[in-house]
């Protein structure tokens, strides 16, 4: 440090302590709030208060899943939380029938707004954020259509699910942690994985090469719709109650920027479920940090595009390299 | 305010206009231009020549202030000058007419010819009648016939050229430049193009005229300057040179020369006389291809040669399915191709290395594993499932048998060497056991070790039965590469040169060979260009 | 090669088709969420929302009286440049801001359909869906349709200058209610009928220091930000337990957004760090019945934390017959029998008020179960 002779060796020093920030930066992130936490916040180190922040972060957990195969692709989905809200009138309206038909025709919903963003993208061309954008508005609209105000729901199955357990873990946690573990595989293992990170890298080139590009956008969104629409199943177990108008609000929002944060580049051909857990962990702790402190409301945004804002700042580091 | 009439006066050869002298520009490894000396004068079209990476556009960009130039000055009008930007340029009096139309597609066609300059009525209100018949009047003037309310994006492209050129000589511009105007306009578009270049002649204005087509140059330019490397090679009257000589001067390869062989890798020729593994017939691309046909037989490999512009590439994407023909047929091995999808191209055994090797080849962001294994990987997945163990030894063969250089399977492809992705992007095709290869310009940037490991590699695979199509600005490349070579010209093959008449030099003069009345430039004026 | 424009050209042929296969998708997914709607079966409602007319009906029947302050400032027809009319062959439009999806519009305008009916008047109505243009051109088209008087629940406070000036011209009163608009009383426009928000949060802070009694530390789920419900409803319950319980501390204040799911999420933050609260205060019943999901969520029993929310729905109201909320402070909708009574009375000549506060009741342990009926 006082040597400056060392200055020609301390460049690929820095270097690589900012290629480990940009790769592991999150899951530092998330250490350094809960030590904070754990110093600083009364009744943090309890199991309960680690339930509340795990069921809490659940369905913005899986919305951000199928974020991340989207923004993988080089594209993004703006929709989710008017899935969400779409899903949650679905659910309501269907559970006449009973929890499992109505979850049914909910997660179909969510598919079938996932077909019509995949159709504009990858058929007429339209760009993600508009095509997207489209069914975001529509999609809200029509929730709102099927079910105008927030309803009650009683059944005793859909309470359970959002209030119960197994062997202590929450079933939301453990839906949750089973769909990241699945996303992870797919993106992995599967033909589908590959292909959708071929295509987010460079498109011309997997045209050329043969690759199914439409079939694999489609499929693309219809993840993305299907998982939002879980969330969506999910998050009105929780509170059950049917609250099409504010379901989801801004979900998008918390949904990419975990993306981002967990190091998942904008420009696609990458995807980090790893990343993507911690990045919704992240912005959990952020927010429960400041709501527990009672620090101002308007803080808590300021915070989060903070974060943002740092995660971009990597990733351009990692772009110019 | 614009006529055509005494179109083709005698040109009156002036002053310079615009001229630069010693111009030198870099770019990160790359010395684009070189002590270039160039002159337009007054009433003269001006031909600007060269292969790719001649420098043409560069020193475009350098006189119309899109670049600075690096050292040596532009003088312009008498006086040194420095353009800042391209709008000072045009502002000074230099228009420039690009291949694309840069024209605003959604507002009318009145409004796109006067955009900025619109004539003002009282209270500075924009005079729509006025400017609506001015608008009508300079387009008749050019013969294109069009509603000039209507937005311009409804016009077809060959009117909207006729648009911006309107807009460039109805600006009083002293030098006008055009690149390559003609590569999307009809036969008869063409020739009121002419017309009005011979009109701007006629007018004491300067034209710069890029242009890969050797008939239009000689139809309609006095002048010529050729680019080669960032230098000029020759400049001077076009009549003093003949075809040949201009196509020699522009791929660098002497006439007559004593040429030693063997300096490439190929060995020679090929077993020819097997079965044809790929009939392409009639293929035709709306302003791109005029109805190629051509035959590769298994084991052979045959060369694709041309200009810059003459259909190579399209010709390639087009048999590859990534260029939708409007008519043609591609049959593989005797069975009938869907033309116009690549997936069903690949099936069938046809697989193209792509010219833009970096944009269209590699996938960057993913290791030397999943970009070799990527086209193959419905073959090498079980129920959607990718089987590892297979793409291990499917890209171990690979990597050994191409002798790629990579710090392993798992290193990005890009960032390994020009030469050890396009090894990579082989390595993708063969996995897929193809039955013929289209390789367009497969050595071009990468360096001389590995190009000659690449000229052997295909030597290799057309001895091993694949059909091969070899695209290539390298005249040696091609004509030792090949067994054949087609010449193509203008989208439409010209001759095929076989068995002992595979040299440069009738390569070189089939490129530059005179057309027996083509289409191109014999169809006579016929005004009222509307568009369709 | 350079891109060529007619590339594209072609590949805009190929989609050509492609668009129909999209507009079929599209299609398909459409259809499939309205056929969703179609063959429906939702749980049985026991009357969460069915019956919330007959709520606001109920509700009317004892609601008529207002508080007009004496000495504040009053309107006549002659200052106003309007001409005495009988309300009874009169036309009334009305403007509503908001969709009808939420239990507060349900009410006002069911309450405002039923007192023209009960008086036999002609009412025009329209609703903005929370767009202001929309809201522009409603009032418009009710003047154009020859509306005599106009009663207005305005989506914003500003840009009503076009609508006065043509309402002005015609010389149409205009009442607006639960939102005032930007301009001149008794000039642009005859009477504000609304609730005092400040007056709300002093009450539901009455509420809480009778609740907890006046000791402790409460906590506030505050509504959206940068919204005047939110900001008065907070100002009145903080200066009324600054000022009758100093021993009561507000030691915990953050939004909820008015919205159910947010405030059981914060809630559950708040119990999690301040285990030892004694009492919620949440800005909406929204909010309130969030908490108490949190409350429930945690292992708390009802009355463990006191909990005192502003609106009077019905879900709310059940809330504290069930023993889980201690206090609902009415935010009441039912313009209805005020708005037509003042126009009423200004039609025939007489004073009315140019701020006219509409009385709101309250719920306690005392009378939940019993006006449960009149809860919207």
């Amino acid at each position: 440090m006082t040597d400056l002779s060392l200055g020609g060796r301390t460049r690929p020093d820095r270097d690589r302590v900012l290629r480990l920030l940009q790769d592991y930066g999150v899951h530092l992130g998330v250490a350094v709030l809960l030590l904070v936490n754990i110093a600083f916040t009364p009744h943090f180190l309890s199991a309960e208060n680690f339930r509340t922040q795990a069921v809490q972060v659940a369905p913005v957990l899986i919305v951000a899943l199928g974020m991340a195969l989207a923004i993988g692709s080089e594209g993004v989905d703006l929709s989710v939380g008017s899935v969400m809200a779409l899903s949650t009138s679905l659910l309501s309206l269907y559970l006449g029938y009973g929890m499992w038909i109505a979850l049914l025709v909910a997660v179909l919903g969510g598919i079938a707004v996932g077909v019509a963003n995949g159709a504009l993208i990858a058929y007429i061309g339209v760009q993600p954020i508009v095509a997207t954008l489209a069914l975001m508005v529509a999609g809200r609209g029509l929730a709102l259509v099927l079910l105008p105000q927030l309803k009650d729901v009683r059944d005793p199955t859909m309470a359970s699910l959002g209030s119960g357990d197994l062997l202590g873990i929450p079933y939301l946690v453990l839906i949750a942690v089973a769909l990241a573990l699945l996303v992870a595989f797919v993106v992995r293992r599967t033909t589908f994985g590959r292909q959708l990170l071929a295509i987010g890298d460079s498109r011309p080139a997997a045209r050329l090469a043969g690759l199914p590009v439409r079939r694999v956008l489609i499929l693309v969104y219809v993840c993305s719709g299907a998982l939002a629409a879980i969330a969506g199943v999910l998050a009105t177990a929780r509170l059950t109650a049917s609250d099409p108008t504010s379901l989801g609000n801004l979900m998008e929002l918390s949904a990419i920027t975990a993306v981002v944060v967990g190091g998942t580049p904008l420009s696609g051909g990458r995807v980090r479920i790893g990343g993507t857990v911690a990045g919704a962990v992240l912005i959990q702790l952020l927010t429960a940090t400041l709501i527990k402190h009672d620090l101002p409301p308007s803080w808590t945004q300021i915070a989060q595009a903070v974060v943002i804002i740092l995660a971009v700042y990597a990733a351009r580091e990692r772009g110019r390299r | 305010m614009l006529s055509v009439t005494g179109s083709a006066g005698p040109p009156v050869t002036g002053s310079a206009v615009l001229s630069v002298a010693g111009l030198g520009k870099s770019f990160p490894g790359v010395r684009a231009l070189d002590g270039v000396d160039f002159t337009a004068r007054a009433g003269e079209v001006h031909a600007l020549i060269g292969e790719n990476g001649a420098g043409k556009s560069t020193l475009i960009k350098v006189l119309t202030g899109v670049y600075q130039p690096g050292e040596g000055e532009v003088t312009y009008d008498g006086s040194a000058v420095r353009f800042a930007t391209p709008l000072a340029a045009q502002h000074a009096g230099i228009s420039t007419i690009y291949q694309e139309v840069n024209l605003v597609p959604l507002m009318s066609v009145a409004r796109n010819l006067f955009l900025g300059r619109e004539p003002r009525g009282r209270l500075g209100l924009i005079d729509f009648r006025r400017m609506h018949r001015e608008a009508d009047e300079a387009l008749r003037g050019l013969g294109v016939r069009v509603d000039v309310r209507r937005p311009l994006r409804e016009l077809g492209v060959g009117a909207q050229q006729m648009v911006a050129l309107a807009r460039a000589v109805s600006v009083d511009a002293r030098v006008v430049i055009m690149d390559e105007p003609t590569s999307s306009l009809e036969p008869r578009e063409v020739a009121t193009l002419f017309e009005v270049i011979r009109m701007l002649r006629g007018r004491g204005i300067a034209v710069i005229y890029v242009s890969h087509r050797l008939d239009e140059l000689y139809e309609v330019c006095d002048t010529v300057t050729v680019l080669r490397d960032g230098k000029v090679v020759h400049t001077g009257p076009i009549a003093e040179l003949d075809r040949l000589r201009l196509v020699s001067l522009m791929l660098g390869r002497d006439i007559g020369d004593v040429r030693e062989e063997g300096l490439t890798k190929f060995s020679g020729r090929h077993d020819a006389d097997s079965q044809a593994v790929l009939e392409a017939t009639e293929l035709t691309v709306r302003h791109q291809l005029d109805g190629v046909s051509l035959t590769i037989r298994a084991g052979e490999v045959v060369g694709l040669g041309g200009l810059l512009g003459s259909g190579r590439s399209e010709t390639a994407k087009a048999i590859a399915g990534a260029l939708p023909p409007d008519a043609g047929r591609v049959v593989v091995a005797g069975v009938p191709v869907r033309t116009g999808s690549t997936p069903a191209a690949i099936r069938a055994g046809v697989s193209l290395l792509p010219e833009d090797r970096k944009a269209e080849g590699i996938v960057p962001g993913l290791s030397v594993r999943e970009n070799i294994a990527l086209a193959a990987l419905p073959g090498l997945s079980r129920f959607g499932l990718v089987d590892e163990a297979r793409i291990d030894r499917v890209v171990d063969t690979f990597m050994k048998r191409l002798r790629i250089k990579a710090s392993g399977p798992h290193q990005k492809v890009g960032e390994l060497s020009g030469g050890n992705q396009q090894k990579v992007l082989l390595a993708r095709w063969l996995a897929m056991n193809p039955k013929v290869l289209l390789l367009d310009e497969p050595t071009r940037g990468i360096d001389v070790g590995a190009k000659a490991e690449v000229q052997k590699l295909i030597d290799e695979l057309a001895e091993d039965g694949l059909g091969v199509l070899l695209i290539s600005s390298d005249m040696e490349e091609l004509v030792e590469g090949s067994d054949r070579v087609v010449v193509l010209k203008d989208g439409a093959v010209v001759e095929e040169l076989t068995g002992d008449a595979v040299t440069e030099d009738r390569l070189m003069r089939a490129i530059a060979a005179t057309p027996a009345a083509r289409a191109t430039t014999a169809v006579p004026t016929a005004p009222g260009g509307d568009d369709d | 090669m350079k891109p060529n424009i007619f590339f594209r050209r072609t590949s805009g042929r190929t989609s050509g088709r492609a668009s129909a296969h999209t507009l079929l998708a599209v299609g398909l997914a459409a259809s499939l969420a309205l056929t969703a709607a179609g063959c429906a079966k939702s749980e049985d409602d026991s009357g969460s929302s069915g019956d919330s007319k007959s709520g606001a009906a109920e509700g009317d029947a004892g609601q008529v009286a207002a508080t007009p302050s004496a000495g504040a400032d009053t309107c006549v027809i002659g200052d106003y440049g309007a001409e005495k009319l009988d309300l009874k062959s009169a036309t009334v439009g009305f403007s509503q801001s908001e969709k009808e999806a939420n239990p507060f519009r349900i009410a006002e305008t069911a309450s405002i359909k039923a007192e023209a009916a009960k008086r036999g008047v002609k009412l025009l109505t329209a609703n903005a869906q929370s767009q202001f243009s929309k809201q522009i051109s409603d009032v418009q088209d009710l003047i154009a349709k020859g509306a005599d008087l106009l009663v207005i629940a305005p989506l914003n406070s500003d840009g009503w200058e076009p609508v006065l000036r043509q309402a002005k011209a015609k010389h149409i009163p205009i009442v607006t209610i639960d939102r005032k608009i930007n301009a001149a009383p008794c000039k642009d426009y005859v009477s504000f009928i609304g609730s005092d928000f400040v007056e709300q949060g002093r009450r539901a802070a009455d509420r809480m220091i009778e609740a907890t009694g006046g000791k402790g530390e409460v906590a506030i789920l505050l509504g959206a930000a940068g919204n005047n419900v939110t900001t008065d409803r907070t100002k009145g319950f903080e200066e009324q337990i600054k000022k009758k319980a100093p021993d009561l501390k507000v030691v915990f204040k953050q939004t909820g957004e008015f919205a159910r799911e947010k405030g059981q999420q914060v809630t559950e933050q708040l119990i999690q760090s301040k285990p030892g609260i004694d009492g919620i205060y949440a800005e909406n019943d929204e909010m309130g019945l969030g908490a108490v999901g949190a409350l429930k969520g945690a292992g708390k029993k009802a009355g463990d934390v006191k909990i005192v929310t502003i609106d009077g729905t019905k879900n709310a109201v059940r809330g504290i017959v069930d023993g889980w909320i201690d206090g609902v402070i009415e935010s009441n909708p039912r313009f209805g029998p005020l708005a037509f009574q003042t126009l009423d009375t200004f039609t025939k000549g007489g004073k009315v008020a140019q701020d006219i506060v509409i009385k709101d009741s309250a719920y306690t342990k005392d009378n939940a179960e019993s006006d449960l009926g009149k809860a919207y």
